[in-house]
């Protein structure tokens, strides 16, 4: 027969002290496990969700980023009027050629930071639905005009409609904010991709975005470029190409795993002594609970409970403690591009749950040696002690 | 009986909870000398007697643009400059790329001039200095992948759209034992000599000249098709740490929670062991000890179990970091990785601190109370 629930609760009741300081040090180890694993999930998402599935990014062969990499203006030819390449209501293929230029911009709490600026064509915006203008107006050929991301007018100085960024040789005027849906172009400034060529005399694209007809039709695609030995190009999925750069947050994950395991280890240390200590106090109840015919099972599981209850009011409280940071905004930079990204923590109810069965584990851990040496007290010694 | 041995009498008599306090606090303070490493070793300043005399010139646009390779005359012709040496980031890639490391484009000749902290033997100098495809690499590279000299390594380029095979002529030793440097010759003649250069590093005649250089550069490029920005070579390096974002705050943040982690622990331990005493304490009272003495001794206490788990977990902390190789495990983040002892003797210092304060709470209570309610006091 189990021993009832409401025993354990008015124990943790009683040592109120006790209860309080050992699981708020199991709710703290649980809120940096929450933090750290929401800083790199919102870095991962950033980029996970970025591409659409039909979507094809064509790079050089060899070079794993945009930023390194070169397609030649006769190459476009070829590959827009490959078999299996969407085309639009008038007929045309949905490819845009797009020249990625990297600079260094002061940022709004001083020093500096690498942006992208893309320069597309208005395919390039029908390519990316998840991509709105929210504010201002779209840029208009042969001016001068630049889009930014909603964090790049967050966190660059004058990254704003009205102002202007002196780069390359001109000063180019912002016309309009777009929001990609926390997505990493939200980093990124666009602007007409002739007019970039223009001023920074680049005679080549550094990439093609190119929509599939189908699924099938896209490993079509995919295989024609790799095999076409003229080209010397490669086509990921833009899901894919995006999903590689994920591995920016493994420091991250590295470093926070590492802090979670090593300090549940400590924590699960801390709820042993507290439980030995209530082992001990409570040598002569446990007998009496044995006389009145509990069996070492039920003794066991009892403490057991009451340790897992423990944790969990230290699991419930560093979730809470955990979930202010929810969507705070930060950025870091995406060494293989080179560029900032900027992203927010994210807080899901599975990580939440996560950080809960986390809290068990500790409870569990520290718990199961005292609720043992709990069961197999000998009964009459107990009773005689004291 | 004296202080110390009724101290240590009141440690060992409960000794399955002092050492599993003293492994708890361990454990936060092998966290806490982790974290407080990592800022350590991410405002690590260079070493060697030629580090303050340093510059770095590169495009003013961006790290990813290159300069003409022509400007190499012209900053040596400026005033103060003693040494000029061109370096260019290669970024290659070793079989795949879980093997990151470090890898440059230099002039033989000058590379070893130009950072004298990183020696070689004149002989394998030598070597490298007179075969095109030569390379030299960093003890603790060559350590990573056994290889030995005369081996041929082929690097596969991501940022060029060319790999280059060398043969590996030489070993260096020095702060900094991870990066691979071949001739900037060979990867100009596989391109097609496009006459770039990624970034140029001068060497001052004096610590005083470097402001004005600084200026004379980038007054010398104004206005041209590539203008520069000079720096030193501390400011640099302190520029990508920047581009990491925001290190210090969430180190910080983190290490705070974990020193309140301990303060938790030490004192639900001194507070339960004091609990148990209160009738103890009594009769200590009762036999004439003050109040202060009484307080001593349990604070005594607590800043010895504390004490032992900050030895521990800040040496362990050292011992581990000096086996576990880290460079390997973080993309090459920290190519050095080392529990400095100011960290160590700031750990330690912490954890007294954190003893006596945990303890201070429950020993002040019982310590006020009197002597008939204590023995009261069921236990």
């Amino acid at each position: 027969m189990a021993i009832p629930l409401t025993y354990n609760l008015r124990n943790l009741q009683v040592r109120a002290t006790s209860t309080v300081m050992t699981a708020l040090s199991i709710g703290l180890v649980v809120a940096v496990f929450i933090g750290v694993t929401a800083l790199a999930r919102g870095l991962e998402e950033a980029f996970v969700t970025t591409g659409v599935p039909l979507n094809l990014v064509v790079l050089r062969q060899g070079s794993q980023v945009e930023t390194s990499s070169v397609v030649r203006r006769d190459s476009l030819q070829v590959i827009k009027y490959l078999p299996g390449v969407a085309v639009d209501s008038v007929g045309l293929p949905l490819a845009s050629p797009e020249l990625i230029v990297l600079l260094n911009l002061p940022k709004r709490d001083g020093g500096q930071g690498n942006v992208i600026v893309r320069g597309l064509s208005a395919k390039g915006f029908e390519l990316r639905p998840q991509v709105r203008l929210i504010r201002g107006r779209f840029v208009r050929p042969g001016l001068r005009e630049i889009l930014v991301g909603r964090a790049v007018a967050e966190r660059f100085q004058d990254a704003e409609p009205g102002a202007a960024l002196r780069f390359g040789r001109s000063h180019w005027k912002v016309v309009g904010v777009f929001d990609a849906g926390r997505t990493a172009f939200d980093s990124e400034i666009w602007s007409d991709e002739s007019e970039l060529a223009q001023d920074f005399d680049r005679a080549d694209y550094s990439s093609v975005l190119l929509r599939a007809e189908s699924g099938p039709g896209l490993h079509a695609i995919q295989q024609r470029i790799s095999e076409d030995r003229r080209l010397h190009l490669k086509a990921l999925t833009e899901q894919a190409y995006y999903a590689e750069q994920t591995k920016a947050a493994a420091p991250i994950k590295v470093l926070g795993s590492f802090m979670a395991v090593v300090m549940a280890i400590g924590a699960s240390f801390a709820v042993m002594n507290t439980m030995y200590a209530a082992v001990a106090r409570r040598s002569r109840e446990i007998g009496v609970l044995r006389v009145l015919g509990f069996r070492p099972g039920s003794i066991l599981l009892s403490f057991l409970t009451e340790s897992l209850l423990l944790s969990l009011v230290g699991g419930v409280v560093g979730c809470l403690l955990a979930l202010p940071i929810h969507g705070l905004s930060t950025g870091t930079t995406n060494f293989r591009t080179f560029s900032e990204v900027s992203f927010a923590f994210r807080i899901t109810p599975d990580l939440l749950l996560g950080g809960l069965a986390f809290s068990l584990v500790m409870g569990g851990l520290g718990g199961f040696l005292p609720a043992r040496l709990a069961s197999r007290q000998p009964m009459i010694e107990t009773l005689r002690e004291g | 009986m004296t202080y110390a041995s009724f101290i240590w009498t009141n440690i060992a008599r409960n000794p399955r909870r002092t050492i599993l306090t003293i492994v708890s606090i361990g454990l936060s303070l092998f966290v806490l000398s982790t974290l407080m490493t990592v800022l350590t070793e991410l405002n690590r300043e260079p070493e060697g007697e030629d580090t303050h005399l340093r510059l770095v010139v590169r495009r003013a646009t961006s790290l990813a643009d290159r300069l003409p390779e022509a400007y190499a005359a012209k900053l040596a012709r400026v005033p103060s400059v003693r040494l000029v040496h061109a370096l260019t980031w290669f970024g290659g890639i070793y079989i795949d790329e879980g093997n990151f490391f470090a890898n440059f484009a230099c002039d033989p000749d000058t590379l070893f001039a130009m950072f004298p902290e990183n020696r070689i033997p004149p002989e394998q100098l030598k070597a490298f200095q007179a075969e095109r495809i030569a390379a030299v690499a960093g003890r603790k590279l060559v350590e990573r992948f056994k290889w030995r000299l005369g081996d041929r390594i082929t690097l596969q380029g991501t940022i060029y759209p060319v790999d280059l095979e060398f043969v590996l002529r030489g070993i260096y030793t020095g702060t900094d034992e991870t990066a691979f440097f071949f001739h900037r010759a060979y990867l100009e003649e596989a391109l097609g000599r496009p006459g770039k250069v990624g970034t140029f590093w001068l060497k001052a005649a004096s610590a005083g000249d470097i402001p004005r250089i600084m200026d004379a550069v980038d007054t010398l490029f104004k206005n041209s098709d590539a203008e520069t920005k000079t720096e030193t070579e501390r400011a640099f390096q302190l520029g990508f740490i920047s581009m990491l974002g925001n290190v210090k705050t969430l180190i910080a943040s983190i290490s705070s929670v974990v020193v309140f982690t301990i303060l938790l622990v030490t004192a639900n331990t001194m507070a339960m062991s004091i609990r148990e005493r209160a009738r103890e304490i009594a009769i200590l009272k009762t036999l004439g000890f003050g109040r202060r003495r009484l307080l001593g001794v349990l604070m005594g206490e607590s800043a010895v179990i504390a004490l032992t788990g900050g030895v521990l977990g800040c040496m362990g902390a050292r011992l581990f970091f000096s086996v576990v190789d880290v460079w390997r495990y973080t993309q090459g983040l920290f190519p050095i990785f080392i529990v400095e002892p100011s960290t160590i003797l700031l750990g330690i210092g912490l954890s007294v601190l954190i003893g006596l304060a945990s303890a201070a709470l429950p020993a002040i209570r019982v310590s006020r109370l009197t002597i008939a309610e204590a023995l009261r006091r069921v236990g």
